[in-house]
């Protein structure tokens, strides 16, 4: 139960990972790097097991 | 108390039509709608000021395992769509029905459902199995309008197939009610609701091409994929759904995103083509993102209106209409609450209205099977309109977004119609939930 | 640096600053010790984890307070914040902790029974992180929490829960909700060792009576009332009647649904000797149709669209314009308590339960709800704990 848990950090940090890159990458749409942050938080703070 | 909350109401709206006329995207305007909302109610302390960032950004939580089932699960389609699956799947069902059109449209709309129906989200069906699907459908001689039509009511009836309906587990946890005897009393006027659709739609052979020109003209198919490199993949994911079923207190529990994320790896390990997975996620993310962001903003809007006030008054205006205005209002309020917060309608007019609705003798579980029926119509409208943005984009439709929306109108009157009758004559039909239990 | 790159580090900044902001208050939301000063009547202070070994060193593990009486007798348990969004339950759990003396008898209480739901947050519905009580040396402060435990201590949720041992499918959420887990098991989810433990503590000590509390939606069918099993039947339906005819204040019964598995008052009296019963106390705030979530509501439980749908007959509890404030609900549940202990030791005399100084609903409404905490810092050494 607790290696599953483990590897739900892990799914996370990998999407949080794909987010961060996109937004790196974004050079123009303003828009969609504000988007990029807004997914960010929730993964963010879980990845840190705040909430 | 009441006065203040319709001002806060008013500057939400405000702020979002302020946000459309500078041409922000709709999750954007919804943003903006739920800071100006919050701000405005931070004047009476509801909420206190120093409380606002801590409610927007608790509500980017409320469906965080709806982003992680989205992402997985569209991670894992797109794996096995880039492996040559998807295309290998569709090229078969051409050349073996062909002639046979009418099952062809059939398979086409099992193929459609399947990924919504496991998710929950008629949008995993359209991100995975749309585009091959809108060749298919093309190559069956339906028009591009038609197609995006076909695309947005399966899709939808995707979402409100069992074992996932995401509308029915948001009433049902938030009224008590169990999450079970849901698959009949959803599955029956699923697929009749499709058929039924998928023959309106795609009855009519707007244009004839021989089948070897078609089949010319389809995407290639990498040599080595085989039908096992298909289904292994799928098989391992159903497999471990039903195992979980079966052996619940020996097998650990996964959840959605783990099975997906397993399921994705077998598709990797069997791909015939070489994959980058990084690449792929990366692209996969920035596909979903409109939808992602979505789910978080829609999360916080939900927020602040509660912490206002906002939404216990809408919801309080719509149980306290009469009953008989209020069935023919559901045909409108229950599409529209979905447009303008997609989940986030079930629970600010679902919850309360089942209660009510149970109190006076109706069936809950198949009240709420009927009303979600009607909830993913309202993806199709404005401002989300998510499922109907993406069938848009995945079959390449180049009319206006009205004009493919009116397309739609016979399937919408005939499952809107449905929907109702289900939800009126619940008792009646109070033996499809026992039958499926 | 370009106009673009400017605009994003300025946006990674702003969302930094108000995510790390938010953050601090979650932690502290989470982290938040309750002070709890045990009463004359405490005897000793045990954990949960003391009955199932899988809750050490969890966020589920949790006090529980025995206070024994001098002479044997009967035993009760009773459970509070089961669901941490309904805090009566814990107010009435701590009137008990903190003032009840126990002449016969052992009463049992667990103030915080679903403890890593209390340091759980409510997402999409807006609720404060902290609510205060006000008493005559200040105000006592308390976490406002969540209906299911938190995902940081249970991670992932099933497809759907598939309740153990009936195998009966229940939402997913619900493998976090320790009002559907009973009666639980030692080695399943965290939530599953939580009723679990709860049940071995059942046994082990031969407890006579559980009473589980809780606050439900006024327009919600089951409030106000008693909810038992046919084999606690008579005892809560004497309960009820006598309070409703004595006390004042509306009461009823309703039957435990025999099909409807995973809680308290089902599986506790199918799984163990014990009776069960659960309360329910009308909550304004937990109703989808009102106004703002503010603590307000929640102590006061006013509402102008609440007091609309009763006069449109909508409302499964009588309601005016004077609310329903928390002293009336915690005093319905005190009463109601020590009614049922009452009812069981006249009918089992060797058995009884006989409780001193335990305020009645009279005395609440009278004297309010922290008129019944102690100062924290004012109390005799080692009779403060933390929760
Ligand atoms: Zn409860």
């Amino acid at each position: 139960m607790f290696i599953v848990m483990i590897i739900y950090y892990f799914i996370s940090a990998y999407i949080a990972g794909m987010l961060i890159w996109n937004f790196v990458r974004e050079k123009k749409d303003m828009q969609q790097m504000l988007l990029y942050l807004i997914v960010l938080v929730p993964l963010v703070l879980r990845i840190f097991h705040i909430r | 108390m009441v006065l203040h909350i319709g001002i806060i109401l008013a500057i939400m709206i405000l702020a979002y039509a302020w946000a459309g006329w500078k041409k922000l995207s709709v999750e954007l305007c919804m943003l903006a709608s739920a800071v100006a909302g919050g701000l405005a109610g931070a004047f009476i302390k509801t909420p206190p000021i120093g409380a606002l960032a801590r409610h927007l950004i608790e509500g980017t939580f409320t469906y965080l395992d709806v982003i992680l089932v989205f992402t997985t699960a569209t991670i894992f389609i797109a794996i096995v769509a880039e492996s040559g699956g998807v295309n290998y799947v569709v090229r078969g069902i051409i050349k073996a029905f062909y002639r046979k059109r009418i099952i062809a449209l059939l398979l086409l709309m099992v193929v459609i459902l399947i990924p919504g129906a496991l998710t929950g989200a008629g949008s995993v069906s359209i991100l995975t199995v749309g585009a091959p699907s809108a060749l298919a459908l093309g190559y069956l001689g339906i028009s591009k309008k038609k197609v995006t039509a076909i695309l947005f009511i399966i899709a939808g009836l995707s979402a409100a197939a069992p074992p996932v309906n995401i509308w029915a587990m948001i009433v049902s946890a938030g009224t008590a009610i169990p999450y079970v005897g849901f698959e009949l009393p959803l599955g029956i006027p699923v697929i009749v609701l499709g058929t039924f659709s998928m023959l309106v739609l795609g009855w009519k052979r707007e244009e004839k091409k021989e089948l070897e020109e078609i089949l010319k003209e389809m995407p290639e198919v990498p040599d080595k994929m085989t039908w096992w490199r298909v289904l292994l993949p799928f098989l391992v994911f159903f497999g471990l759904i039903i195992v979980a079923r079966i052996r619940p207190f020996s097998f650990p529990i996964l959840g959605l995103p783990l099975e997906f994320t397993i399921a994705g790896i077998i598709a990797l390990l069997v791909s015939p083509k070489k994959i980058n997975i990084l690449i792929l996620s990366r692209d996969t993310v920035k596909l979903l993102l409109p939808l992602l962001a979505t789910m978080a903003v829609v999360g916080s809007l939900q927020q602040i209106m509660t912490a206002t006030g906002v939404r216990g008054m809408i919801s309080y205006a719509v149980i306290s209409m009469p009953l008989i205005l209020l069935y023919f209002l559901l045909i409108i309020i229950i599409p529209f609450s979905e447009g303008i917060l997609t989940y986030g309608g079930a629970a600010i007019i679902g919850i309360p209205l089942v209660w009510m609705l149970d109190s006076i003798g109706l069936h809950a579980t198949v009240v709420i099977a009927g009303l979600s029926l009607l909830w993913p119509l309202g993806d199709g409208l404005p401002p989300t309109a998510l499922i109907g943005r993406l069938s848009v984009m995945m079959a390449d439709y180049k009319g206006s977004y009205w004009s493919f929306l009116k397309a739609t109108w016979i399937p919408w009157i005939v499952i809107t119609i449905v929907g109702i009758l289900m939800i009126i004559f619940s008792a009646k039909l109070a033996f499809l939930v026992r039958w499926s239990m | 640096m370009s106009r673009n790159s400017m605009i994003k580090t300025v946006s990674v900044i702003i969302f930094a600053v108000l995510t790390t902001w938010s953050g601090i208050q979650f932690y502290q939301h989470r982290h938040y010790q309750l002070p709890i000063v045990a009463g004359p009547g405490v005897t000793k202070v045990v954990k949960l984890s003391d009955y199932c070994a899988g809750l050490k060193g969890t966020m589920a593990d949790t006090h529980v307070f025995f206070l024994q009486g001098k002479e044997e007798g009967g035993k009760i348990l009773i459970i509070a914040n089961t669901h941490s969004n309904e805090p009566v339950a814990i107010l009435s759990a701590l009137v008990m902790i903190e003032n009840a003396r126990v002449e016969k008898g052992t009463v049992i209480i667990i103030p915080q029974f679903n403890n890593s739901g209390s340091r759980n947050t409510k997402p999409g519905d807006g609720y404060p992180l902290f609510f205060d009580v006000p008493t005559g040396w200040g105000s006592k402060k308390f976490r406002m929490g969540n209906r299911n435990a938190s995902p940081l201590d249970q991670w992932p949720d099933p497809d759907v829960y598939v309740h153990y041992p009936e195998r009966q499918l229940l939402s997913y959420l619900d493998v976090r909700n320790t009002n559907r887990t009973w009666p639980g098991r030692s080695d399943g989810p965290l939530m599953e060792k939580v009723t679990y433990a709860a049940m071995q503590l059942l046994r082990e000590e031969h407890v006579d009576l559980a009473i589980d509390i809780h606050g439900a939606e006024t327009m919600f069918p089951v409030t106000n009332c008693i909810v038992a099993p046919d084999k606690s039947m008579r005892i809560a339906t004497i309960a009820s009647m006598t309070v409703t005819a004595m006390e004042g204040f509306e009461n009823h019964v309703e039957p435990s649904p025999k099909g409807f598995r995973g809680l308290s008052h089902r599986e506790i009296g199918d799984y163990s000797d014990t009776l069960p019963f659960l309360l329910e106390a009308p909550t304004p705030f937990l109703d989808q149709p009102t106004g703002p979530k503010t603590v307000d509501l929640l102590l006061k439980g006013k509402d102008p669209f609440i007091l609309s749908l009763s006069k449109q007959k909508k409302l499964f509890v009588p309601y005016d314009k004077s609310g329903w404030p928390m002293e009336k609900r915690v005093g319905q549940h005190c009463s109601v308590v020590l009614e049922i202990m009452h009812q069981y030791s006249m009918k089992n005399p060797d058995r009884a339960i006989l409780v001193s100084n335990a305020p009645h609903y009279a005395d609440l409404v009278k004297n309010g709800v922290g008129h019944y905490f102690h100062n924290p810092n004012e109390a005799k050494k080692g009779s403060l704990y933390f929760n």
